[in-house]
């Protein structure tokens, strides 16, 4: 994967004594572990725990982070791996108690399949974040629920009704262009056609 | 073949909706206390590193037994110093190896320290068990300051 100079700048900086750059990262990344431990159906407390085992262990890990750039897929692996801790711990307690159901209440395939999208969505909001200010204005502007008009958008902005497309446009491209998600688009891409096709040609502009 | 999130820009904002839409839904404390981790960083603090786990030993017994709560041993190591542990269903109970007196301080991710003094053949103990994760710290009388990993009871 190629590396995502902001997230190496980040992990960087926090190795270095950084407490912002530390403050950024959690930001960005905190939805991650969060939504995967929510696919496992934790409770809140368990949640808690999780979350702070799996930044107790990045703080450790930030001197000997070799990959910086693969920052998601290992906090994703890690909250999995304490996820599925937790599971079983509580599994353990139920069983003591006395019977309980043989389901073990988790789906794996069903996990794994989720947890791919959630480091998609991790690498869709690195690259937002990485955005002009004025392209994640306008992007949110389009995300608005319910959705806005281009003329109410275009008033926003104060630009003209004709701009907002072409100016979509030149954001979405930007996001595509974000090394990280171009990384994340190509191997998708490699997977889904063996390796050649015309969705290769979103990651080359 | 299907179309994909990536495929056009309809789908990609799509996508880019629902990824921003998830990091709405995380509760505010949750960040907070992953950004609070930090104050580990850089502990002036040698790492004992765990060397033997009886949890990791046998992981399906760990899953089907249905007896009370199962003795856990953990052994983490340091040059020159070794803490082992055992686990009971009152009391976390350790020693540290060679035998010698210190001071054994159990933290909790929240701040809360815990102290327990280490007797002339290296024994603490504390009751009762710590819920969720601790690390323990310990300081010999020789001077040694030894840190261990994260523990999960």
């Amino acid at each position: 994967m190629r590396d995502d100079p902001v997230v190496v700048a980040l992990v960087a900086g926090a190795r270095d004594g950084s407490k912002a750059a530390w403050d950024e990262l959690v930001e960005r990344y905190a939805p991650l572990v969060y939504s995967i431990c929510r696919r496992f159906r934790l409770s809140e407390a368990d949640t808690d725990d999780v979350g702070q085992t799996v930044w107790l262990r990045l703080v450790e890990r930030l001197s000997s982070l070799r990959e910086p750039a693969a920052l998601p897929g290992w906090l994703a692996t890690t909250t999995r791996r304490e996820c599925l801790a937790v599971v079983r711990a509580t599994r353990q307690r139920e069983l003591r108690e006395g019977p309980v159901d043989s389901e073990i209440g988790v789906d794996a395939a069903e996990i794994d399949r989720a947890l791919l999208e959630d480091e998609r969505d991790a690498v869709l909001r690195d690259a937002f974040a990485e955005l002009s200010d004025r392209c994640r204005v306008l992007l949110s502007y389009l995300l608005e629920d319910p959705p806005v008009t281009y003329a109410e958008i275009a008033r926003r902005l104060g630009m003209p009704v004709g701009g907002v497309g072409p100016n979509r446009d030149r954001c979405l491209k930007r996001l595509r262009r974000c090394p990280s998600l171009a990384a994340l688009i190509g191997s998708a891409a490699d997977t889904v056609e063996g390796g050649e096709g015309h969705d290769k040609s979103v990651v080359e502009r | 073949m299907t179309s994909q999130w990536w495929s056009d820009d309809d789908r990609l904002l799509s996508a880019l909706g629902s990824a921003l839409r998830a990091a709405h839904a995380v509760p505010d404390r949750f960040v907070e206390a992953g950004k609070a981790a930090y104050a580990w960083h850089n502990i002036d603090a040698e790492l004992a590193a765990l060397t033997y786990d009886s949890r990791r030993e046998s992981p399906q017994d760990a899953l089907t037994r249905a007896e009370p709560a199962p003795l856990r041993a953990m052994t983490f190591a340091a040059s020159g110093l070794t803490i082992e542990l055992h686990v009971s269903n009152e009391a976390l109970v350790g020693q540290l190896v060679p035998e010698q007196p210190g001071h054994v301080e159990l933290h909790q991710p929240d701040g809360l320290i815990r102290t327990a003094d280490a007797d002339e053949i290296g024994c603490f103990a504390f009751r009762p068990l710590p819920a969720g994760s601790f690390r323990l710290r310990c300081h010999t009388d020789s001077g040694r300051d030894v840190l261990t990993g994260w523990i999960s009871l």
